[in-house]
């Protein structure tokens, strides 16, 4: 009788343990999914920055400051390599383009221009992407990391050495709001 | 709540049972008490007993039964499987228009709520051509999910109250709330709509009352009942949901104001599906009071304790709201901040103006030579030599790489030009301005304000409004159509155009193909159409001389 109970218990553990391993392998993919997803759409906002400065450069010929930095904050981000320096250059881009667009409510000719409204609607919607695709990535990495370090389950973690996740985030210096710029002439 | 957004909700399938059982009682109940009837009028002699629900007719019982379940199969099946376009063809809700400037921010919207779900769900959206303010989700057992949101509210959100509305009906969807209410509606509208309609006391001031129908009156309002039992707290949920995903209480609490304070819907939508929309569009005192009879019975919590909810997660208090909302609402107010106006010396050697920088821009004589001054005492100067009015030949100078369309004016047969006017593409002829507009556009046109209504086209307005009221009366005076061809030929399909008026509301003279759907306005008339609608302007009523 007890040998029968015995191997109950021994059975149901073992299915226990495939359940948790396999919950622990689909969210560490999925983990690994919403990261490239960011890269994504980092790449679309490079892609989009081109078009924009040339249509804004015509007009703004006394901006070239501003072009300038979009377009060293553009190539620095395509060279960076880890995580780190991806996540600053990154950030460093956004407030450059957010600068530019400030710069472009003083022309009132660009301002309705229709390809810079479009090009204006594309990169709002692609850094709001970012935005989303990097909270997707967080909230993943932190439903990973419960599921890792949550009593019964750890132990299944550490015994196939199930490695944590690192979320995006920002620099303390990037915390600080930038201010909008709104000074015409070279700076 | 879940940590994301990808835990989808599977708890509410039970209900969709309950009220498949439901639906099956009252065809039981219907087909029982119909059988019953026949019976005590034919007396039929192979039954034991008169009375249907008696055990010693257990058999008949059973094929009652047996048809009421083939019956409520069928009706279900029809319904939930179908509810999603039956839904969006009763609105006339269409896909979005790729060449819309706002329809593609509605796009990009989408794009992004998917991304920050995880994609596990496919969410269309489309646009009801009305100029109210409402949203609705719809889902059925097709797996199909729809966001419906009207023109006029398209129009007038900014992008990030537009990402609020749209996170919150997506939450919708995605926690299976959609489904239920999508299926409660689909299958008791029926009934619900013909119940009306009995209960209308008519022209007769009959009211046809029927036993039967009591007993439907009964199931219906408990079916509502159980859908309308945890409605309130769904849009609670659903704020919270959408506060989650974009992280910004005060664009919610925007959006909310806006809906509350306009147009929702009624008539438009039909009752029954109410229970889908972001505001009820029937709005009425019982939504608005608080207490325990008001949350088991009406389907929408209070508008003022949502934003309450969502001010106090933003830390503003609602005096400092409101203030903030009726500066920002006078972004729709025509007396804007003064603009900078211009005279210019026309080649009689006669000082004309005061111009905007728009009026300037319109007046056919203007050339960079033209001598211009911003006023008495201010400087003279030629126009090429002030930046900004310079900036008008520039701009014409880079106009003409617009492209040229397939249509020619129907006036001066010169090709026209695809313009982008109020954010949606139109076809304009350079030579007399006219405007040629496909049908489906003009309720876009008509909800969007970005051009502002200039005092020029306001005076023309009132002018030509005045002149149309007379030619209108005068026409119904001598008994002549009013609908008149115009001898024209349209652009698109070369049959004659008509020319009449938009609407006997709005006196403005247009030309219409009605068989390929366009419409011809002549320069100006399309600026004035949309000024009299925005301000409301109505021509003087009262005692003229007509002549005869």
């Amino acid at each position: 009788m007890t040998v029968w109970i015995l191997i109950a218990v021994i059975v149901l553990f073992i299915l226990w343990m495939i359940f948790i391993y396999n919950r622990l392998v689909t969210l560490r993919n999925e983990v690994k999914n919403a990261w490239y997803q960011i890269d994504v759409q980092l790449k679309r906002r490079h892609d989009l920055i081109p078009n924009l400065v040339s249509v804004v450069k015509g007009y703004m010929e006394f901006e070239r400051d501003t072009l300038e930095r979009v377009i060293s904050a553009r190539t620095k981000a395509l060279s960076a390599v880890s995580l780190r320096e991806k996540a600053v250059a990154e950030n460093m881009l956004t407030q450059a383009l957010g600068r530019l667009f400030v710069v472009i409510e003083n022309y009132p000719s660009l301002k309705s221009n229709e390809n810079v409204m479009q090009l204006q609607e594309e990169l709002t919607s692609t850094e709001n992407r970012i935005a989303f695709a990097r909270q997707l990535y967080n909230d993943l990495v932190a439903n990973y990391m419960i599921k890792r370090e949550v009593f019964p389950d750890n132990i299944i973690a550490s015994l196939f050495a199930f490695r944590g996740a690192e979320y995006f985030s920002t620099e303390k210096a990037d915390r600080i709001l930038p201010v909008a710029d709104i000074s015409i002439g070279t700076k | 709540m879940p940590l994301t957004f990808i835990d989808i909700e599977k708890q509410k399938s039970w209900r969709i049972g309950i009220l498949f059982i439901f639906l099956l009682f009252m065809y039981f109940c219907v087909s029982a008490a119909l059988f019953q009837g026949f019976l005590l009028i034919f007396p039929v002699f192979f039954l034991k007993s008169g009375f249907i629900l008696s055990e010693s007719n257990l058999p008949y019982l059973l094929i009652l039964i047996a048809f009421s379940l083939i019956v409520a199969i069928i009706h279900f099946c029809f319904s939930a499987f179908g509810a999603v376009r039956s839904v969006m063809d009763n609105l006339g809700a269409s896909p979005p228009d790729p060449e819309d400037g706002i329809h593609i921010r509605l796009m990009n919207i989408m794009d992004e709520i998917h991304i920050v779900t995880g994609n596990k769900r496919k969410i269309t959206c489309m646009v009801i051509p009305s100029l109210s303010m409402n949203a609705l989700a719809v889902a059925d057992l097709k797996d199909d999910a729809v966001i419906a949101i009207t023109e006029g509210l398209l129009s007038r959100l900014t992008r990030p109250q537009l990402e609020a509305v749209v996170a919150h009906e997506a939450y919708h969807i995605l926690s299976g709330d959609c489904l239920e209410t999508t299926i409660a509606a689909s299958l008791f509208g029926m009934y619900a709509s013909t119940l009306e309609k009995m209960m209308d006391p008519g022209e007769e001031g009959y009211r046809g009352f029927h036993p039967a129908f009591l007993l439907f009156w009964l199931l219906i309002k408990l079916s509502n009942l159980l859908s309308m039992f945890i409605s309130r707290e769904r849009e609670y949920r659903a704020d919270a949901a959408s506060l989650r995903m974009t992280r910004n209480p005060l664009a919610m609490a925007e959006a909310l104001q806006l809906l509350s304070k306009n147009w929702a819907g009624v008539g438009l939508i039909s009752t029954g599906i109410e229970m889908l929309c972001i505001v009820n569009p029937q709005a009425s005192e019982l939504d608005e009071s608080e207490g325990w009879w008001a949350d088991l019975m009406s389907t929408h919590p209070p508008i003022r304790k949502r934003m309450e909810i969502l001010l106090k997660m933003a830390r503003v208090s609602i005096s400092e709201f409101g203030a903030k909302a009726s500066s920002k609402t006078k972004a729709f107010d025509i007396s804007d901040t003064p603009e900078a106006l211009y005279y210019a010396l026309d080649s009689k050697q006669q000082w004309q103006g005061p111009y905007s920088y728009a009026d300037l821009a319109s007046l056919s004589w203007i050339s960079p030579l033209t001598w211009v001054s911003a006023g008495p005492t201010q400087t003279v100067e030629r126009a090429s030599e002030n930046t900004l009015i310079n900036k008008i030949f520039t701009d014409r100078l880079s106009q003409t790489e617009k492209e040229i369309s397939a249509f020619t004016c129907p006036f001066c047969k010169h090709p026209l030009f695809t313009v982008s006017y109020e954010n949606t593409k139109v076809y304009q002829c350079n030579f007399c301005g006219g405007i040629l507009v496909e049908n489906n556009k003009i309720p876009r046109i008509i909800a969007r304000r970005e051009k502002k209504c200039t005092d020029r086209v306001k005076s023309l307005a009132k002018a030509v409004l005045i002149d149309n009221q007379r030619k209108l009366t005068i026409k119904k005076l001598r008994s002549v159509e009013i609908k008149t061809k115009s001898g024209i030929t349209c652009s698109k399909c070369k049959h004659p155009m008509f020319r009449t008026f938009y609407s006997l509301a709005y006196l403005i003279e247009i030309d219409r193909c009605n068989i390929c759907g366009v419409t011809w306005f002549d320069m100006d008339e399309l600026e004035m159409l949309q000024c009299i609608i925005e301000n409301k302007i109505t021509p003087i009523v009262g005692l003229q001389q007509i002549p005869l």
